[in-house]
């Protein structure tokens, strides 16, 4: 498993090294977003409006974000190359079986993913001159969120197997995420996926509130609940995948 | 015999309306090759597809090594498969990175993976193009690179769908030593192909599948006897008297010389007897190859 995860990491970065001009647009386009956000907002607050520390919050908001939507994309995106290309069938040769490989591909994914972050936050740092500095307890709350958009990731892979072309489907339900992750952290809301993770993140960044682990227990409960329900739908998909010969794409 | 390490059972499967492929039976032994033929659209990459684990048949059950592939991936260890019309490999990692990727994801550790991938490599002459993109390299390289890919964890059952499409002469005759030396190392080789000549150099045993039913499935030997039986060539130095061609008429002989005759091995003396003391220039076995029968066979069936 360890060879398995160097491999799939080994083959991310051979994928930045050769492409480096994909991997500056991803940079420059997500740093754009948030600058004209940016911009954008202090723009309607009118001049002289300050952000204060709140910068700090927004700013950190914003990169957990991308980490977010590349949880719940990655997956149907690498999904849809791959049975386009035709490597797909190879990868299901693998006797690791399907999610064990897939689940691997996710944490070198995210290692990756991390270092793609790592460069937004140095742009925007300098842009708009905020520092980043946080409670590292946060990583907490936002593991939690994480492993909930990995589960909603594999939901939205099953469909991805089946349907081939949801693009469009996966561009429209990030504003889902989006609204996911401002959804208040109370009642039934903690039902929703992601939903107390982030608002427990949130309290932490913007109001410099204390961890707490009631909260996170509800977080991480919710978070595996919507994993374990993604890698049961996965499973199912790939079950159908496999009695419909849709493994291959056209 | 030893132990087959493929066997399908009753393999069934059905696309809507069409059933693609009929209760297909099938074995592999070791160190054996199995040419499985067919026109398009008979359903062998369909069969190929169940047989590696990637399409779940409607019936019947496929056991790798004793094991069923679709309940114990592990047992996908033991198959390593080059599939129809598809690159099998990425395209914008280099043949080094792609051979050593796929060594792990079917098992290796990473150490072994990168020792086996070189090895391969040079073995195959693809050592000077071991760090250029895949999508750089001829289609020859990528068809051969297909089936490295097949062979990076030493699998002991081979499911070639058209390997060796699109090759030019030197390089299909180099893949069909490779693909010989495999058997003689003891895999067990499945091999779908169009050219007949390809099957008829490498087969050890035919399976001609037609409409998703297996027609004809037996050893090339036997397949090529059978059909070769059927009929006997004679020739004359000199043309015989007419009353020898009545005799040979009676007897069921055809043609003006060559003469042809469908009959036994004994019946042939009587023929023989006939045209005695009459010089002989030839008597040969009717010769057949597995193109004819291929034609034949699909032909009737
Ligand atoms: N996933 C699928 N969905 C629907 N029909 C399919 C699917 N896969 C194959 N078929 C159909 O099943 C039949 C058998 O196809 P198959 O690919 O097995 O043929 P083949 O013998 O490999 O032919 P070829 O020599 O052209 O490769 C064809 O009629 C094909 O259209
Ligand atoms: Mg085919």
């Amino acid at each position: 498993m360890l060879d398995l995860f160097l491999a799939e990491f080994g083959r991310n970065l051979l994928a930045l090294r050769r492409y480096p001009l994909e991997l500056l647009g991803a940079v420059v386009t997500l740093s754009v977003i948030f600058y004209l956000l940016f911009l954008g907002a202090r723009f309607l607050a009118g001049p002289g409006a300050e952000f204060g520390g709140r910068l700090e919050a927004v700013l950190v908001g914003y990169l957990l974000w991308t980490f977010a939507l590349f949880a719940y994309t990655s997956l149907s995106f690498g999904l849809m190359e791959e049975a386009q290309t035709g490597t797909l069938e190879q990868v299901f040769l693998s006797p690791y079986g399907p999610i064990p490989l897939f689940l691997v591909r996710n944490l070198s994914g995210l290692l990756t993913q991390g270092l793609l972050v790592f460069l937004i936050a140095m742009v925007l740092t300098t842009l708009t001159g905020a520092r980043l500095s946080f409670h590292p307890g946060v990583v907490l709350p936002f593991l939690a969120v994480l492993l909930g958009g990995y589960g909603l990731g594999f939901a939205m892979g099953s469909l991805a197997l089946l349907y081939k072309r949801i693009g469009q489907l996966l561009g429209l339900s990030q504003f889902l995420l989006l609204f996911l992750l401002q959804a208040p952290g109370t009642g039934p809301f903690l039902l929703l996926p992601m939903a107390p993770g982030a608002s427990l993140a949130r309290g932490m960044l913007a109001q410099g509130a204390p961890l707490d682990l009631w909260g996170l227990l509800v977080a991480f409960l919710n978070a595996f609940l919507y994993l374990g329900l993604g890698l049961f739908l996965f499973g199912r998909a790939v079950h159908r995948a496999k009695k419909q010969g849709l493994l291959h794409g056209y | 015999m030893a132990r087959p390490y493929l066997e399908a059972h009753g393999l069934y499967k059905r696309f809507g309306a069409l059933e693609a492929v009929k209760n297909v039976h099938l074995t592999l032994h070791p160190g054996e090759i199995l040419a499985f033929l067919g026109k398009n659209g008979a359903g062998k990459s369909t069969t190929v597809k169940m047989l590696s684990g990637l399409l779940l048949p409607d019936r019947g059950e496929v056991h790798l090594l004793g094991k069923n592939p679709f309940r114990e991936p592990l047992a996908l260890k033991h198959l390593g498969a080059v599939l129809e019309g598809n690159r099998n490999t990425y395209w914008r990692l280099t043949p080094l990175e792609n051979l050593v990727y796929f060594g792990v994801a079917r098992g290796l550790r990473l150490a072994a993976a990168r020792k086996r991938a070189w090895e391969l490599l040079e073995e195959y002459a693809l050592l000077g193009k071991a760090h250029t993109e895949v999508r750089h390299l001829s289609r020859g390289m990528q068809q051969k690179l297909a089936l490295l890919q097949a062979l990076i964890h030493d699998p002991e059952v081979l499911l070639l769908d058209e390997p060796t499409l699109g090759l030019d002469v030197e390089t299909a005759l180099l893949m069909r030593d490779k693909i010989r030396t495999l058997a003689q190392a003891g895999k067990a080789i499945l091999l779908t192909t169009h050219q007949m000549e390809v099957a008829e150099a490498l087969a050890d045993r035919v399976a001609i599948i037609h409409q998703g039913e297996v027609v004809v499935e037996e050893t090339k030997e036997g397949l090529l006897a059978r059909f070769a039986g059927e009929h006997y060539v004679l020739e004359l130095e000199e043309k015989p008297a007419l009353e020898v061609i009545k005799q040979l008429r009676a007897l069921g002989v055809e043609g003006e010389g060559p003469f042809f005759f469908r009959g036994n091995a004994q019946a042939l003396w009587q023929v023989l007897e006939a045209v005695k003391p009459l010089p002989l220039k030839k008597v040969a076995k009717g010769e057949t190859d597995l193109l004819e029968i291929f034609l034949k066979v699909v032909g009737h069936a």
